[in-house]
């Protein structure tokens, strides 16, 4: 991370994830459901001039130390994003998002005849098909996801 | 796979080798003496849960069922908007796990089934999800073709009428992508088959999209004609207009190849001309029975003790 590029301080504990793709920050906290109700900092940049992409969304969050489980998710909305792991000031761990195989929860299908957006008591499943193509399909209705219309759950 | 007490919720969990097990055991089920059929699943019980319209499905069923010693009982449609009375079909399903042996189930989302298998610790048999699937009656497809063209490999398949809200038509291409076959797919522009639905069936079989059947019709082994429900359509004009494109009648039939056969899932309502039903290219009657037989082998694989 470049520290002269982040226009906002430090944090001592926590979890920065650079390099969203413009424009998609707010989608980004939204699927982490990340929205400040446990009192935490969260700091959110929009729109920071990039030397790698043109711009980027950058998420800040304190004393919450994300695990992969939940930031492999995040490859649907911005597959270029990097975790970035805070203790003690100093970087960790860092690495970039990958599609895992399958993913839980957090989003919805996008058929809305499926029986997982029903009311129903299931959680969606998806399979991804395709890591490079971001292929996702639902487990359980067989179609194809549209990405570009992800809901959260 | 291993039948035995297994779940049918989509044809894509089943391999050729599977639907030729299958196959093998309608024929064996189809030779036997009615006494030996009947012990196969003796005190077994069939729970079916349709909540959508159809007879023809549930009457299938509970032939096939009946013909193997077993009996079924269950709600169906006209019960069923009572029964449930805002009801978690997860709840009804859990209820029918208790009462029987294995439950088909008939319902109008799409991944219904898979779900219902979650919750039941019966096997779940797929009568009909959404527009998604309808496994048994692809099986009962693939068994009529092999029966009434000797075999699947090879052949030349129109698949005709709605393409996009058919249930049938998925199942059934799954089912072709274990085949080496030719597939045509011919319907109005605004009823072809879905986009998000293709990405498997694409990997498997190619197919010629096409809304015209004239332009393939003398290449067709076997004419699989759907219905074109007149309320898929957003106005009647259209409707009217292509409605007649799509029908099977003797001039049809005079530009198909001699030997190439006419299948229908049925009900039909008039894509099949009545003057076809006495022609040696009319399957479809063949290939409801075919339906029961299938289903009686299917349940005694997956209900039976393995004497089969
Ligand atoms: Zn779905």
């Amino acid at each position: 991370m470049d520290e002269s590029e982040l226009t906002v301080r430090r944090i001592r504990e926590g979890t920065v994830i650079d390099h969203i793709d413009e424009g998609r920050g707010l989608q980004v906290l939204a699927a982490l459901s990340i929205n400040g109700s446990d009192g935490g900092v969260v700091t959110i940049a929009l729109n920071v001039p990039s030397a790698k992409h043109n711009k980027k969304d950058i998420i800040k969050v304190e004393n919450i130390l994300l695990r992969d489980d939940d930031t492999n998710k995040l490859a649907v909305i911005a597959p270029r994003a990097t975790v970035n792991i805070i203790r003690d000031y100093k970087l960790v761990e860092k690495h970039r998002v990958s599609l895992p195989n399958s993913i839980g929860r957090i989003f919805m299908c996008t058929n809305p005849d499926c029986v997982t957006n029903s009311g129903e008591p299931i959680e969606s499943m998806m399979d991804v098909v395709d890591k490079t193509g971001r292929v996702l399909k639902c487990r359980y209705c067989g179609r194809i996801l549209d990405i570009t219309k992800l809901r959260y759950m | 796979m291993e039948m035995r007490g297994a779940d049918v919720t989509s044809i894509r969990d089943f391999g050729r080798g599977d639907l030729e097990e299958i196959f093998a055991a309608t024929d064996r089920i189809t030779d036997m003496e009615p006494g030996r059929r009947r012990q196969l699943c003796a005190g077994k019980s069939l729970g079916y849960l349709f909540f959508e319209p159809s007879t023809r499905t549930r009457l299938s069923f509970e032939a096939a069922m009946a013909s193997v010693g077993g009996t079924s009982f269950g709600i169906s449609d006209k019960e069923s908007s009572s029964a449930q009375k805002g009801e978690s079909l997860a709840d009804v399903v859990r209820m029918m796990s208790i009462y029987s042996d294995a439950m088909v189930l008939r319902h109008s989302l799409d991944g219904s089934s898979r779900f219902a298998a979650q919750v039941s610790d019966k096997p779940v048999i797929n009568g009909g999800s959404g527009t998604e699937e309808h496994p048994t009656q692809a099986i009962q497809d693939l068994y009529t073709m092999r029966k009434v063209c000797g075999k699947i490999d090879g052949l030349t398949i129109g698949i005709v009428g709605d393409l996009k809200y058919g249930r049938t038509v998925y199942s059934l291409l799954h089912g072709l992508g274990n085949y080496d076959v030719n597939v045509y797919l011919v319907s109005p522009e605004s009823l072809r088959i879905r986009a998000d639905s293709v990405y498997d069936i694409k990997k498997k079989t190619e197919y010629v999209e096409s809304d015209n059947l004239n332009e393939c019709i003398d290449a067709l082994d076997v004419v699989y004609v759907t219905r074109v429900q007149r309320e898929r359509f957003p106005d009647v004009e259209e409707y009217l207009k292509v409605r007649g494109s799509y029908v099977i009648g003797a001039d049809m039939l005079k530009k198909m190849k001699e030997k190439a056969v006419v299948m229908h899932p049925l009900p039909r309502v008039d894509e099949i001309a009545p003057e076809v039903d006495s022609t040696p290219a009319a399957r479809y009657f063949e290939q409801a029975r075919y339906g029961m037989d299938t289903r009686a082998a299917l349940l005694a694989l997956i209900l039976g003790d393995g004497d089969l």
